[in-house]
């Protein structure tokens, strides 16, 4: 009797520890700045990214702790260089139910292109898609396009059916190509499904049971995603343990003073450089001796420590070029650029302007006001060598309005760049090629047919490592004609509580050279 | 026609003109602020096509006029047009963002009232005592640093170094509560849960004190210096002689002329309350208006800068006319004065 009610006893409290443990969610909190925009076609900031790497999948995803890409919804592809032809996984289903096939495929590549917004400039050079069978789709270029398999990581495929059901008004037979539906819901395959969307405020999300490869249990149940919360917010919501995951925009010292709380820190290297642009189609750096001066005459040193977290976490590292260490074509991180006052009055002296004629503003864009460090900065070591420049505000809209044109644009303007697909060419092509020039990424207005040439050949040699070389020569080209002070490779710094293990973020054998790919929820784990 | 319903009637017409002012005058300002809206929507690597398209569907290259044009005429069919911001329609986001922008508000204005005006009282009733001396200078802090200050400040007092209220949002995430009227206050008891209503209320207490502090401060000194004022007129004098009670002549006497000045200020200080919630919604996560209102001028969404405006110009004209009829039944010739003309 005795041993019975044992029994039992044990029994009872397995069940109810047992319910304890499933009864348990985790929730995983984390925020990025507004708006979060659910339509893959138009998804291009960071928020858009970690959405998309979420909620849908792509036919390729980059390799873990190394470049290149792995198939994932295909299961291979063959090319000729020309065309790329895809076998894709038969066991994929959507979050409706729906199989995932080749037309699925088409349809995405046919609505980002027709949308042309987002990142569908990565895909102009792809002619056509077709489905050759329900399980095979063919790409065709227009010319050969050697980052095509990089760009896929960006084309997330869309459930056709289901948009096709949820047609908003517009011309013609695909009228809004689902752009009502998709601002507020979720049409992939993807790990987590939307539960509550309001872009300005949070997306609400959950696991998609069932998603093909399954989930990890201690995969986070729900997750958060909180827009524009200020940086005292933040660091009030993770000290009190009710926020996760920050965004990667907050002040150093705040960071600083997190983790000094016992915050986590995460880091994101190797996607994204911080540029220090030159207007080199206006007095005075039209003249490659003036940019030179000033790139000699910049405090990189200085820079890296005022955007430093702790002893050993930055928000920058020293940059060795324009490629950020560890992408394809990068110098090695023992040739990192240098200041040298004595050479920056060497070339100054060469320069054709003298220092006292030369009219320099250096502007940083209003909402990011860590450019303003930089800008003063700049301004003290362009006087010692006797530059006298100007510091000037502008906002983001009026930065873009000035550089479409030469003459309005600063002569020292600030952006961070990002590679978008984890390929040089995405990085360098928008910024350096003569016919990029004035836009936001490209406000040097750069005309050089050796950087030209070489970002073409870039473009259609196939042959990793000759691309490679290829890359590491443009590199060596621009550090030679000095279009841009390469100030920094830019580390995304993110703090985070110890209740979740982010390996793609804390590990540099996991990492993605993919921005956003990091927060891919499903290889996270919560630890209650 | 009663006096009161005369009053209305103005006030009502030259709101009507104003709201058409303010519409003119916003519609020119949002085109000037710089940069191409379509652009900005679209993102910088939107195709030159994708961005004429939609340029051509806001009627971006019409004359201005024109474009005006079509604003009244959807305007009058409901429509304020859509979002680029939120890629929504202008009339679902202010639908969304305002009633938790108006529930911050009212809380806000209901403490001003409620502490602002006994603070004032009582410092005037113990004027030139330690408790005058001591309302003036707590009121002098509340007047002197804006709300962001105090959010912030609130904030690491009460929920950081004494966790006593939340430190973002409007509920706790473990409620879901249905929409009705989206005012969380009475949603949740519509709902019948008072346990969310709490949390609820629990939510609004600091954001809603903080962007409060000003106009506590000002009401309280207002009403100070106006019965302190009124004190010195004859009739209280009279009053005193007579030996009425110290208590009845501040009510009956003092208070209710020394309230006519103070309610002006109130219902604009109520109404301003609107534009400065930004930052206090910035830092308590409050999903309301104002920082929708903030973040589409960043991003030049031309339809809901328009629509964000007009809506927070027609609450601001509701509540001055609020004011208007009740300071003109606390004062009898206001209402003459419309009778006589």
């Amino acid at each position: 009797m005795k041993m019975r009610f044992k029994a039992v006893a044990a029994a009872l409290l397995a069940t109810v520890s047992l319910h304890g443990v499933a009864a348990a969610e985790t929730v995983l909190r984390l925020d990025e700045v507004p708006v979060g925009e659910l339509d893959p076609a138009k998804a291009s900031d960071y928020a858009d990214s970690i959405l998309m790497f979420n909620l849908y999948d792509t036919l390729v995803i980059p390799k873990a702790g190394q470049p290149g890409f792995d198939p994932f919804l295909a299961t291979g592809w063959e090319t000729d260089g020309k065309s790329y032809t895809f076998k894709l996984r038969t066991d994929v289903k959507f979050q409706s139910g729906n199989p995932l096939t080749a037309d699925d495929v088409v349809f995405s590549f046919q609505r980002m292109q027709a949308l042309g917004q987002g990142l569908s400039y990565l895909f102009t050079d792809v002619e056509k898609a077709e489905a050759i069978d329900a399980a095979t789709v063919k790409f065709t270029m227009k010319q050969l396009y050697a980052p095509f398999i990089a760009a896929l990581s960006r084309l997330p495929v869309i459930d056709k059916k289901l948009v096709a059901e949820n047609l908003g008004a517009g011309d013609g037979e695909m009228k809004d190509w689902g752009q009502a539906y998709l601002s507020t819901h979720a049409a992939g395959s993807g790990a987590y499904k939307v539960v509550s969307h309001n872009p300005q405020e949070e997306t609400v999300m959950a696991k998609n049971a069932g998603y093909f490869l399954g989930l990890a249990p201690k995969a986070p149940d729900t997750v958060r995603f909180r827009y524009g919360l200020e940086a005292a917010t933040v660091r009030t919501l993770i000290s009190q343990g009710e926020h996760d995951i920050s965004s990667s925009w907050l002040p150093p010292e705040v960071l600083k003073s997190l983790a000094a709380d016992g915050a986590q820190l995460l880091q994101e290297k190797g996607t994204t450089g911080f540029y220090i642009k030159l207007n080199t189609a206006k007095a005075p750096f039209d003249d490659v001796e003036c940019r030179l001066a000033v790139s000699y005459a910049f405090d990189y040193d200085t820079g890296v420590r005022m955007v430093g977290v702790t002893d050993t976490v930055s928000q920058g590292s020293p940059s060795t070029g324009a490629i950020p260490v560890g992408m394809l074509g990068a110098l090695p991180a023992d040739q990192v650029t240098k200041r040298d006052v004595e050479k920056a009055k060497e070339h100054l002296a060469k320069c054709k302007y003298k220092p006292e004629e030369m009219k320099v503003d250096l502007s940083w864009i209003g909402e990011v006001p860590l450019e303003e460090r930089f800008a003063l900065l700049m301004q003290a070591n362009f006087a010692e060598i006797g530059i006298k420049a100007e510091v000037k505000k502008l906002p983001w809209a009026l930065f873009v309005e000035q550089i479409s044109k030469p003459e309005n644009t600063p002569a020292v303007s600030q952006v961070f760049v990002n590679t978008m697909s984890a390929d040089p060419d995405t990085l360098l092509y928008g910024m350096y090629h003569s016919s990029s020039a004035g836009t936001w990424m490209s406000p040097e207005y750069l005309k050089d047919k050796d950087v030209d040439a070489l970002l073409e050949k870039g473009r259609t040699t196939t042959d990793e490592a000759e691309r490679a070389k290829i890359y590491t020569d443009l590199n060596l080209r621009l550090r030679e004609i000095a279009p841009t002070i390469f100030a920094q490779d830019q580390t995304a710094v993110f703090a985070a509580s110890n209740r979740v293990s982010v390996p793609a973020l804390s590990d540099p054998s996991k990492a993605y050279a993919l921005a956003g790919f990091g927060f891919t929820f499903r290889l996270m784990e919560m630890k209650e | 026609m009663s006096p009161l319903i005369r009053l209305l009637a103005k006030r009502l017409g030259t709101s009507v003109i104003v709201l058409i002012g303010v519409s003119l005058l916003i519609f020119a300002i949002a085109r000037v602020i710089p940069g191409d809206p379509a652009r900005i929507a679209l993102g910088p690597n939107a195709t030159t096509e994708a961005v004429a398209a939609l340029r051509g569907k806001l009627h971006l290259d019409a004359p201005f006029l024109t474009q005006y044009g079509y604003f009244i005429a959807d305007l009058f069919r409901g429509d304020l047009g859509l979002s680029l911001y939120t890629n929504r329609p202008v009339m679902a986001d202010i639908a969304q963002f305002l009633p938790a922008t108006l529930e911050l508000v009212i809380v806000s204005g209901i403490m001003m009232v409620a502490i602002g005006l006994p603070l004032g009282i009582l410092s005037a009733r113990r004027r030139g005592s330690w408790v005058d001396h001591t309302v003036r200078l707590v009121t002098l802090l509340g007047v002197s640093a804006p709300a962001f200050v105090w959010a912030v400040v609130l904030m690491l007092c009460f929920s950081y170094f004494i966790k006593i209220f939340p430190i973002a949002g409007r509920i706790s995430d473990t409620f879901s509560i249905p929409s009705v009227t989206g005012f969380l206050l009475v949603d949740t008891l519509l709902a019948g849960d008072i346990k969310a209503f709490g949390n609820a209320v629990w939510h609004v207490i600091l954001p809603a004190f903080a962007l409060a502090l000003s106009g506590i401060g000002q009401a309280a000194r207002l009403v100070r210096s106006n019965m302190v004022e009124t004190y010195d007129k004859p009739y209280i004098e009279m009053a005193e002689a007579y030996g009425f009670p110290e208590k009845r002549i501040a009510r009956r006497y003092a208070l209710r002329p020394s309230l006519i000045p103070s309610l002006t200020i109130i219902g604009l200080d109520f109404a301003a309350m609107l534009g400065s919630a930004f930052l206090v919604e910035a830092v308590y996560a409050w999903p309301g208006l104002s920082r929708y209102g903030v973040a589409v001028i960043l991003r030049k969404d031309l339809n809901a800068i328009v629509g964000t405006v007009l809506v927070i110009s027609a609450v601001f004209l509701i509540v001055n006319l609020i004011v208007d009829l009740l300071v003109s039944i606390l004062n009898p010739r206001i209402r003459l004065s419309q009778r006589a003309s």
